[in-house]
């Protein structure tokens, strides 16, 4: 799978001998995947350069920021974005940021914070690139996925540097959508296979106003931060409900009366994870939490921009919460607690405590639609994971769903997760299958769910005869088109887009959706 | 032993990234958010302590084999902890011990560096990592101190390899006996007799190296009817304390930093600094006097039955949660006229001198360049003086002072406080 010696000389001579590397050792850190070389670009150009030689070599590439997640196929060029890790510009005034790939969400918010201003952060946490599109605990009034995207630049499969929205005429980040080329659906594309081709190489991202201090007053030693005191007209708590009906109207509600800063379904389990330092008080807390709830339940955040404002957004809560039979978890109320969750849940430092910490792995079920709707279809993938609960297969999180509701409104995205040991093989098989039927189940019912990087599974079980681009693009074909026919075939349409900007067909997705 | 025994916790690396970076929380800008030095200087994931894991994990599946990349890997670290630490806040996991085994498996392997193989040349034949000058007592004429082995005390300065030989470090030798004279200390010191501690053959990983040191002090230690190490050297004081308990060699020996002692011997009334030491200074958290400094934890038992990764009794990790941060900086405030102003990166996630593992010796570029880093973020505090409390930190940051351009002076917390109560 290496690449001819005279080819890899063409690619050091864009970056330099520093920046790429084929040697064996460096392959488990990537995936464990046997790429052709991995290489770190510094700016656009050398991207540029890297796409153009890859054309002309006819090797297929993938980007990738901090690679926490991506399934990849061997013979690769896996391009590094470390390098580009700049921010360019924050434009306080019309409230955008503009970033390099590998800008970690926890450093531009940082310093977006001390600007009286901060971002949509996706729920895989701040570790996480600041510039890709996701989903996260902002979402209700930050919006999410690719709606916080303005102009962005673009490096096509082609190598060809495309500037779309306002960047596209003029030398302004502050539009995705024009004066200039809005390639939004093409860039940003939010149905499957939902990753772009070709490398984003900047990226404006929109602002919100942050109500809250320049720095959160952290104290204490890692892993046991607090905060001294809870920053002004700041408020978490959470709320646990006597049905999903009750804990859905409220939910609403508060969408539409529009208080909140942070409203995020995590079920009990997650706040124990959050709140604990370790696997054994995750446990402890688990199933002291779940004897304090009545019912399904979500964390909130208020953030006042004044006293009067935070009273305000106090007393709607309330009401709201008393209308619907709601109760707050009091144990939760403790300053010390609530100042945990405040900092972690705004800052999202707490994902992987809530993911792998406890099995290992996780595999998980995405859905996007009404909310009520997917957490309907989310108990019933809940129920199915109790016989794999009592086996001790994965682990006992009360079988719930969490999610949000994005921009205030009915939709939202719901997701069930089975945490477990991927070295236990029994375990595996286990989360595999119920993975797959409820993922079909979901499907089958029109919920819109994906079998997230299916399509390079497959062709690692499957590669064998066929010349593996060929295989590979047919497969992510064959997986697009399944869903294809319920969305009017978009597939198709989607594949012809693909091929007039990928002539030589090397830039397949295979990202995650989410 | 063996790195076998970490398979499970590198199995368990998720690839967050997170060991890369200061603890989320403590993101405090886009600047000094990194905290792993190899990352930041090599790029390649492979460099995170992460990407340790991972090799670690493909070793003992024997998906690779030995390269000079691989090489290059093992010895670009600076053993420094960060990674751990920040594993920590999130994940149960063992990071620190698989990348010790590590090494010590390439030095199985006969795998090693040829500058490394030569330090530990130096170190059988001299009992010190560093190149002796002159006798390893004689930082001590005129100071009229006992001799551990013949004095009965109870008390023992050890020095060092670094501050016994080095002609500029001595000093640090003499202010820190001036200051246990001052107090009324009876103590003592090896003088001739002290050997290397071990703890740098430790990082590089030649285990029996360590263990032979370790054993030759302990013998030492015994024999004589020591009953308190004190020391000034961050890298001996959590050889003494931290792994000769890991080896089960301490006993019951009580192991104090010098910072630790000077603080109790204000709090006892014995030493009172009064002089005035004008200077705006900043400090830097050695990392074996800081995160490294915690002490072992001895834990034995098994997983819980059942797909969660708990165990009986409750495991407990090295987080960092429980190094010597607070000491040093009461010691320096405690000097009349001196400023604190703190670093962005400080106690358990501060960023590395640069010194560590071996670094200095088989990549002295990086170690500069890290040491730089760590120089260029005491300027923004507007300190005058970087000081800290381990003779390696100081050496090094002088020597990156020297070959570049700032005017940051740096000190040793003793030697600002001998000031203090002269
Ligand atoms: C524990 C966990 C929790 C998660 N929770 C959420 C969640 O709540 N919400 C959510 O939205 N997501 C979630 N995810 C998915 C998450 O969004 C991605 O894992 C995250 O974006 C990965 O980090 P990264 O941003 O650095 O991207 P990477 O892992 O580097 O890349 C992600 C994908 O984008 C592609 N890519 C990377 N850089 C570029 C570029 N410059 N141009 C074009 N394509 C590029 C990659 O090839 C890859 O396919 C979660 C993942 C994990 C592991
Ligand atoms: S070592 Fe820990 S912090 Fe680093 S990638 Fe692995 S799990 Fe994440
Ligand atoms: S020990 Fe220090 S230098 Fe080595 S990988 Fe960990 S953080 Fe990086």
């Amino acid at each position: 799978m290496a690449l001819h010696k005279d080819i890899y000389r063409e690619f050091e001579d864009v970056v330099g001998p520093e920046y790429i590397c084929d040697d064996p050792a460096i392959m488990p850190s990537y995936h464990g995947t046997e790429f052709a070389a991995v290489i770190l670009p510094e700016n656009t150009a050398q991207v540029q350069a890297i796409i153009k030689l890859c054309n002309k070599h006819r090797i297929p590439f993938r980007p990738v920021c901090t690679g926490w997640t991506g399934k990849f196929a061997p013979g690769f060029l896996y391009i590094d974005l470390r390098r580009m890790n700049r921010i360019i510009e924050i434009n306080e005034k019309n409230m955008y940021a503009v970033v390099e790939p590998y800008v970690i969400t926890a450093q531009l918010q940082a310093e977006l914070m001390k600007r009286g201003l901060h971002l949509n952060v996706k729920g895989a946490g701040s570790n996480c690139s600041a510039m890709l599109r996701g989903h996260g605990h902002l979402d209700q009034t930050t919006s999410g996925d690719d709606r916080n995207h303005l102009a962005i630049e673009w490096v096509t499969p082609a190598g060809d540097i495309v500037r779309s929205g306002s960047l596209g005429s003029s030398d302004e980040w502050f539009c995705g959508d024009g004066p200039g080329p809005s390639l939004r659906s093409i860039l940003t594309s939010a149905v499957p296979p939902g990753v772009t081709p070709g490398v984003f190489t900047k990226a404006a991202m929109k602002v919100y106003h942050w109500p809250g201090p320049a720095q959160f007053p952290v104290t204490g030693v890692s892993p046991n931060y607090q905060l001294s005191e809870i920053p002004p007209n700041m408020m978490a708590r959470y709320y646990s409900f006597p049905s999903v009906e009750k804990m859905w109207q409220a939910e609403i509600k508060i969408g539409e009366a529009e208080i909140a800063f942070e409203l995020m379904g995590f079920n009990i389990a997650m706040v124990a994870a959050n709140i604990s330092t370790s696997n054994e008080q995750e446990e402890e807390n688990f199933k002291r939490l779940s004897k304090e709830i009545q019912g399904p339940g979500f964390f909130i955040i208020l953030a006042g921009n004044s006293a009067a404002d935070f009273a305000y957004k106090q007393r709607v809560l309330n009401q709201i919460v008393n209308d619907n039979s709601g109760k707050s978890v009091t144990s939760l109320e403790d300053p010390r607690t609530e100042g945990i969750l405040l900092c972690q849940c705004i800052r999202i430092s707490a994902s992987i405590r809530e993911t792998f910490r406890p099995g290992g792995m996780f595999k998980s079920i995405p859905v996007m639609g009404q909310r009520d709707l997917t957490i309907r279809w989310a108990i019933g993938a809940g129920k199915a994971k109790e016989p794999l609960i009592e086996k001790g297969l994965i682990v006992d999180d009360g079988g719930a769903a969490f999610g949000w509701g994005v921009e205030q409104g009915h939709l939202g995205k719901t997701e069930i997760f089975c945490k477990y040991d991927p070295h236990n093989e029994v375990a595996n098989q286990a989360v595999e299958d119920w993975h797959k039927e409820q993922s079909d189940r979901a499907f089958r019912e029109n919920y819109f769910a994906l079998l997230i990087g299916q399509a390079v599974e497959d062709w690692h079980k499957e590669q064998s005869d066929r010349a593996f681009k060929e295989r590979y693009f047919a497969l992510l074909i064959g997986q697009n088109a399944e869903i294809g026919r319920a969305l009017s075939n978009y597939d198709k349409w989607w594949n012809e887009i693909q091929k007039s900007f990928d002539p030589n067909r090397v830039s397949p997705e295979g990202g995650a959706l989410v | 032993m063996g790195l076998e025994q970490y398979q499970g916790d590198m199995n368990m690396c998720c690839r967050c990234s997170a060991c890369k970076w200061v603890p989320m929380q403590r993101v405090s800008g886009y600047q000094f958010a990194n905290v792993c030095p190899s990352i930041s200087r090599f790029n390649f994931h492979s460099y995170s302590g992460g990407g340790r894991m991972n090799i670690g994990a493909a070793m003992l599946r024997n998906e690779i084999s030995y390269t000079d990349r691989l090489q290059h890997i093992v010895y670009n670290c600076q053993m420094c902890g960060a990674c751990g630490v920040s594993c920590n806040y999130a994940m149960d996991m063992n990071v620190m011990e698989p990348i010790y085994e590590l090494r010590i498996k390439c030095v199985k392997d006969g795998k090693t560096l040829p500058a490394l193989d030569q330090t530990i040349e130096g170190l059988r034949k001299t009992g010190s990592i560093f190149p002796p000058n002159g006798k390893r007592g004689d930082w001590a004429q005129g100071l009229d101190l006992k001799d551990a082995a013949k004095d009965k005390v109870a008390v023992m300065l050890y020095v060092g390899d670094v501050t016994s030989y080095d002609p500029y470090l001595q000093k640090l030798a003499r202010a820190t006996a001036k200051i246990l004279q001052k107090a009324g200390v009876d103590f003592g010191i090896a003088g001739n007799a002290e050997v290397s501690s071990g703890d740098r053959a430790y990082q590089l990983g030649y285990e029996e190296d360590f263990l032979n040191q370790a054993r030759k002090n302990m013998d030492y230690i015994n024999r004589n009817g020591i009953k308190t190490v004190v020391t000034a050297d961050a890298e001996s004081y959590q050889a003494f304390k931290v792994l000769y308990d890991k080896y089960k060699l301490r006993g019951s020996l009580q192991v104090l930093h010098i910072t630790e002692y000077i603080r109790q011997l204000i709090q006892e009334g014995k030493l009172k600094p009064k002089n005035n030491v004008d200077m705006n200074v900043t400090y830097h958290d050695p990392c074996h006097l800081g995160r490294l400094g915690e002490p072992w934890v001895h834990w034995e038992g098994k997983k819980v039955p059942g797909d969660r990764f708990v165990f009986d009794p409750p495991k407990q990790y090295r987080r960092g949660s429980n190094g010597v941060y607070d000491a040093p900086r009461d010691v320096l405030n405690s000097i009349p006229g001196v400023k604190l102003t703190e670093m962005q990166r400080i106690k358990e996630y501060a960023w590395c001198c640069g010194s560590g593992g071996g670094v200095g010796r088989s990549n002295p570029e990086f170690a500069q360049w890290t040491a730089q880093e760590r120089i260029d973020e005491a300027e923004t505090t507007g300190a005058e003086a970087i000081v800290t409390a381990c003779p390696w930190c100081q050496k090094l940051f002088n020597k990156t002072i020297d070959d570049g351009n700032s005017r940051m002076k740096v000190f040793d917390i003793v030697e600002l406080f001998e000031q203090s109560i002269e």
